[in-house]
């Protein structure tokens, strides 16, 4: 039963997601008809979220605060060509990810890590963290250091499409279907990227994963 | 509580993590001011025009099956139009103007085969000749410019006139080369009307609209040679007998008083 739950919020968009994608829609037809102001709760709802995926990407957070304004710019600019044919999440997450997937295949060879702090205030995050550095037995702020490190090391490892699906399903929550309509591309394909990319990460972050 | 701590962390939970990386919230405040300043540059600055070049491709792409279906109706309905249209029917059928290709296309272009005989062998000094003596006569509309034009580009020949055969002129020419040698032959024994040529130079000029039915001027010449044939067979038995006496004894004295090209002349009639 559980595993059913699982398999249906991949695949499918939650009616969560399909109430919001109403509200946004609301939102964007006032902006279209010239309410621009209104263009400000899309900023603020999805700013995190949005700069969020383009740092899981970059692992820079100076690139990723860039990319996520100028991918709200140009929302912004092309706001009157949003049909509504999609959601407007998933409008601006195709914006967004397409940005920086032409930012990093411009700067392929010029990649270097600037990382923001993980925040421990998130009940999982602490629990795994003590989890770790208890087995570890090491001091816990330069673990997590470390951790983190590698964490960004190994996702810059893989190909920008695999990086962009592992961000979008395992950072992000989208669904198979989302991440396919993001990305433009089949829901198999997805599948068979994020099953790829699992693979390289567990190889890569073999010495941190506890049995 | 062992157990939950060596519990098995994936790969999955080791991504949660990432979660966890946040900017902290005064960040909030500068991505803020600086989107804005963003947005007032954005509309400060002018687009490139390539921008409007592709809102306008992606407009068609996203109404791709009407605008198809737009182009496949105005072509079907341009080609309906064009191939129902009369005026269309009758230029299709229509050929281009004879006279002038004819008035486009040097003279000089004629062979020398297809000049008169008498032209041919009397060379340059003949054309002055025929030339000086064209200049003097009075011009009919047809023989005007006949002596000259063989060999040299006329430069103020009418279109009309530039549809006429180069074989009825060359005729003509020589005809009235022949009439001022020999005036005794040119009567109305030899030729049935003095002015034999004058009215198939001008059914040459005034040419039928409709070019099948033109006659092609090898034809036409030989209608006109066979003419006087023709019309001595039609007359009788006994006047054909007396025309090819008068006939014969006439050429035979052209023979005796002629020079050889006079000879020619006589035989080509």
């Amino acid at each position: 039963m559980n595993a059913s739950k699982t398999l249906e919020k991949t695949l499918v968009a939650s009616p969560e997601r399909k109430l919001e994608a109403d509200a946004d829609l609301d939102i964007v037809r006032k902006v279209q008809a010239g309410d621009v102001a209104a263009f400000d709760r899309l900023i603020l709802k999805y700013r995190e979220r949005v700069l969020g995926i383009i740092y899981n990407m970059t692992s820079n957070r100076e690139d990723a605060a860039d990319l996520a304004q100028d991918a709200f710019i140009k929302a912004f600019q092309s706001i009157n060509r949003f049909q509504g044919q999609a959601s407007f999440f998933t409008w601006l997450y195709r914006i967004a990810v397409n940005s920086t997937v032409t930012h990093l295949r411009k700067n392929r060879l010029r990649s270097f890590f600037s990382l923001e702090s993980i925040r421990e205030d998130d009940p999982v995050s602490k629990e795994l963290i003590d989890a770790l550095t208890d087995r570890a037995g090491v001091n816990r702020d330069s673990f997590v250091r470390e951790l983190q490190e590698k964490l960004n090391d190994a996702m810059q490892k893989l190909s920008i499409n695999h990086r962009t699906v592992v961000t979008l399903f395992e950072i992000d929550g989208l669904s198979h279907q989302e991440i396919a309509e993001v990305m433009d591309c089949s829901v198999g394909t997805v599948r068979s990227r994020l099953h790829y990319a699992k693979q390289l990460l567990q190889a890569e972050l073999q010495p941190y994963l506890l049995k | 509580m062992k157990q939950d701590t060596e519990k098995r962390i994936t790969v999955e939970d080791l991504l949660r993590l990432k979660r966890a990386e946040r900017p902290p919230p005064e960040f909030w405040a500068r991505f803020e001011s600086e989107i804005r300043a963003k947005q007032l540059s954005a509309i400060v600055n002018k687009r490139p025009w390539w921008q409007g070049i592709s809102a306008v491709i992606g407009f068609v792409n996203r109404h791709q099956l009407p605008f198809g279906a737009a182009a496949a109706l105005a072509l079907a309905l341009a080609g309906i139009h064009y191939a129902a249209s009369p005026s269309q029917l009758a230029r299709s059928a229509e050929v281009k103007p004879e006279g002038k290709a004819l008035a486009a296309a040097p003279v000089e272009s004629v062979p020398a085969q297809l000049a008169p005989v008498a032209l041919r062998e009397a060379g340059p000094q003949r054309e002055v000749e025929i030339e000086d003596r064209a200049a003097s006569a009075p011009r009919s509309e047809g023989v005007a410019v006949t002596a000259s034009h063989l060999t040299k580009a006329p430069t103020d020949i009418p279109v009309d006139a530039a549809s006429k055969s180069p074989f009825a002129d060359g005729i003509a020419v020589t005809l009235a080369d022949y009439r001022q040698a020999a005036p005794e032959y040119t009567g109305q024994s030899v030729f049935s009307t003095d002015r034999e040529f004058e009215p198939s130079v001008a059914s040459v000029h005034a040419a039928p609209s409709e070019p099948l039915a033109r006659m092609d001027p090898a034809e036409e010449r030989r209608a006109r040679l066979l003419a006087p044939a023709l019309a001595a067979y039609s007359s009788g038995p006994r006047d054909w007998m007396k025309e090819r006496v008068s006939s014969d004894e006439r050429m035979y004295e052209s023979i005796d008083r002629g020079t050889s090209d006079r000879m020619l002349v006589g035989f080509r009639f």
